[in-house]
């Protein structure tokens, strides 16, 4: 069963029209990342599937319920701003919480020592939360969003008024959610949070969904990568010149473009058998990134139905072949790979 | 599942007046309260009269109504409001818990002052039963005017319509600036159809007027016993249109 199916939606706040006919599936159990720049809608989105706003056109069901108002227990909510009600502790307020949600006595205070224990606020949960930094309350935030054992989750940009200790803090944290069965749909601007968590990242641009893709898809090696190093001596430059034209060493950065798996895990064994101490490797641009700007700076992207008219021979290998579900990530760098090798061609 | 209800709404208005008691927001009240007490019941010279007491108590509960139910309204119009309406407690229940509240403030304020007068100035010839007679249409008043407050909340009515009801409410207490001579002048025309729309407008809030009478003379005889059932049901009326409506609104929280 899908937990949210969202189809043909549109909202408008008065003459701005934020979501323009947008259609979402996310299935029961999957970590579904909505990435967008600010005021793209998800908020918005998010809103809709709680039930705060309405749609102006379209419709959507949450949980099996055309009304979110009816399955509202079942969901967790996280909100996109740090705003709590400060006056009470961290205990305290939990305990209201639960009880709004029918929990209560022994089981609700087990269910929040467990929460507190989660998060790690156990040393804090009689503090007031006036006195909670940014990164606790957002923790906090997602004690409370658990508390219920709900079904569906929904974070609204979780890591958002974070410094970047916090947001690897409350990433860890929710690395921890998956694989816990629940749904989840994590709203959010930053691509790392999406790459990291998410079992699907789906681009809300223009007020629909521009593009979807695995998150498999997305932890494939950059196209291009920088390896920095110790010191690279002229023999092993050499060698690695040797690998393939792809690999350029200059002094102590070795850059390897394009890219592969393959030639990126020779270049770092021939690195480590020569005792060279590594440094750091970074992609120059990640799949995500490259999707995401390709997407907001309003470049074609052509859905994966359009890749191949009627008829058409297919000559890609087999591991690269439009199936279903296929995303239209691997239908980009395959397009890349390909462009790549026409430009290596003699 | 009734009771359930009825359960999460009563935690909730706990919920709200704990935090109103800690954000020291209820210092306003417990001033006003000693500033009226000194002010109006302290023990003068004369013995104060029931009628006095019930008169005085009645207009300074009614004013402490529009600050404290507006205050605690605001409590409600903000973010933070979004993590309890994503809870089982729903939007009858948060709007609710929110009026139960400010009722519970004034109520106490109410209490104070009795308690005070009664402690220190009694008044005279006033019985318990007397007491309670005066206070049901005081309280009932105080109900009314919150339920008023409810509905005209921003995250209740939309501006337009919370205008249009205020106009309303003004063209119904119209008498007094647009009556007599004044209404002798305008065109025969204009003169009835504005009589006839104060007459329209003021007949709903006939029971609030007559629950403070009914406060000071605390005479039930004849029609009078019905009063408090016609301030009853209009509180539940407008209590009705309030959750009605905020069940349909969208819900854009912007408050601080």
């Amino acid at each position: 069963m899908d937990a949210i199916v969202v189809n043909n939606l549109y909202k408008s706040y008065h003459t701005a029209e934020v979501l323009r006919g947008l259609t979402l599936r996310v299935p029961e159990g999957e970590v579904y990342g909505l990435i967008g720049p600010n005021g793209a809608g998800k908020s918005t989105l998010v809103h809709l599937l709680l039930g705060f706003l309405r749609p102006d056109r379209g419709s959507l069901r949450v949980l099996g319920a055309s009304d979110p108002s009816r399955v509202v227990g079942q969901i967790g909510y996280l909100p996109e701003r740090l705003r709590y009600h400060l006056r009470y502790t961290g205990r305290e307020y939990l305990r209201y919480l639960g009880q709004f949600s029918d929990l209560g006595g022994p089981e609700l205070d087990a269910r929040i020592d467990d929460e507190l224990r989660a998060v790690g606020l156990t040393q804090a949960a009689d503090q007031m939360l006036s006195t909670y930094s940014r990164g606790m309350l957002q923790r906090l935030g997602v004690a409370q969003a658990l508390l219920h054992n709900p079904r569906l989750l929904l974070l609204d940009e979780p890591t958002t008024a974070l410094d970047p200790a916090g947001q690897r803090e409350m990433i860890d944290l929710l690395r921890t959610l998956r694989g816990s069965g629940r749904t989840v749909l994590i709203a959010t601007h930053y691509l790392d949070e999406a790459e990291q968590l998410c079992d699907r990242v789906g681009v809300l641009f223009g007020g629909r969904l521009a593009v979807e893709v695995e998150a498999a898809a997305l932890r494939a090696p950059g196209r291009a990568v920088t390896i920095r190093v110790a010191g690279l001596p002229t023999d092993l430059v050499e060698r690695l010149r040797l690998l393939s034209p792809a690999v350029r060493c200059d002094g102590a950065e070795i850059t390897i473009e394009p890219n592969t798996a393959e030639l990126q895990a020779s270049v770092v064994r021939a690195l480590l058998d020569a005792n060279i101490a590594i440094i750091s490797l970074e992609p120059h641009v990640r799949p995500l990134e490259e999707l995401y700007l390709q997407v907001v700076s309003g470049q074609p992207v052509m859905p994966p139905a359009q890749e191949a008219a009627p008829g058409a021979q297919d000559n890609r290998p087999a591991a690269r072949r439009s199936r279903p579900g296929d995303t239209l990530l691997r239908e980009l760098l395959w397009r890349e790979d390909t462009r790549d090798q026409r430009d290596d061609a003699p | 599942m009734l009771m359930s209800s009825i359960l999460r709404t009563l935690r909730f208005t706990l919920f709200t007046l704990l935090e109103y008691v800690r954000s020291g927001r209820v210092l306003v009240e417990l001033a006003a309260t000693v500033a009226v007490f000194y002010l109006f019941f302290r023990r003068l010279g004369t013995p104060m009269t029931a009628e006095y007491f019930f008169s005085t108590a009645g207009l300074f509960t009614l004013a402490l109504t529009f600050y404290s139910a507006s205050t605690i309204l605001g409590l409600g119009d903000r973010p933070q409001g979004y993590l309890v309406l994503a809870r089982r407690l729903g939007r009858v229940g948060y709007l609710i818990g929110l009026y139960l509240a400010a009722l519970a403030v004034v109520s106490a304020a109410y209490g104070a002052v009795s308690l005070g007068v009664a402690l220190y100035n009694p008044v005279q010839g006033l019985s318990l039963l007397g007491w309670v007679a005066g206070t049901i249409p005081l309280l009932l008043n105080v109900a009314l005017l919150s339920a008023l407050l409810l509905l005209l909340a921003p995250m209740v009515l939309t501006t337009g319509w919370r205008l249009a009801i205020l106009a309303f409410v003004a063209l119904a207490f119209s008498g007094s600036l647009i009556g007599g001579p004044t209404l002798a002048s305008l065109p025969p025309a204009v003169a009835t159809a504005l009589d006839v729309l104060r007459t329209l407008f003021s007949t709903p809030l006939l029971p609030a007027f007559t629950g403070f009478a009914l406060s000071v003379s605390r005479d039930y005889q004849g029609l009078n016993s019905v009063i408090p059932l016609a301030q009853l049901f209009l509180t539940l009326g407008l209590l009705a249109l309030a959750v009605y409506t905020f069940s349909r609104r969208e819900l854009i929280f912007t408050g601080a």
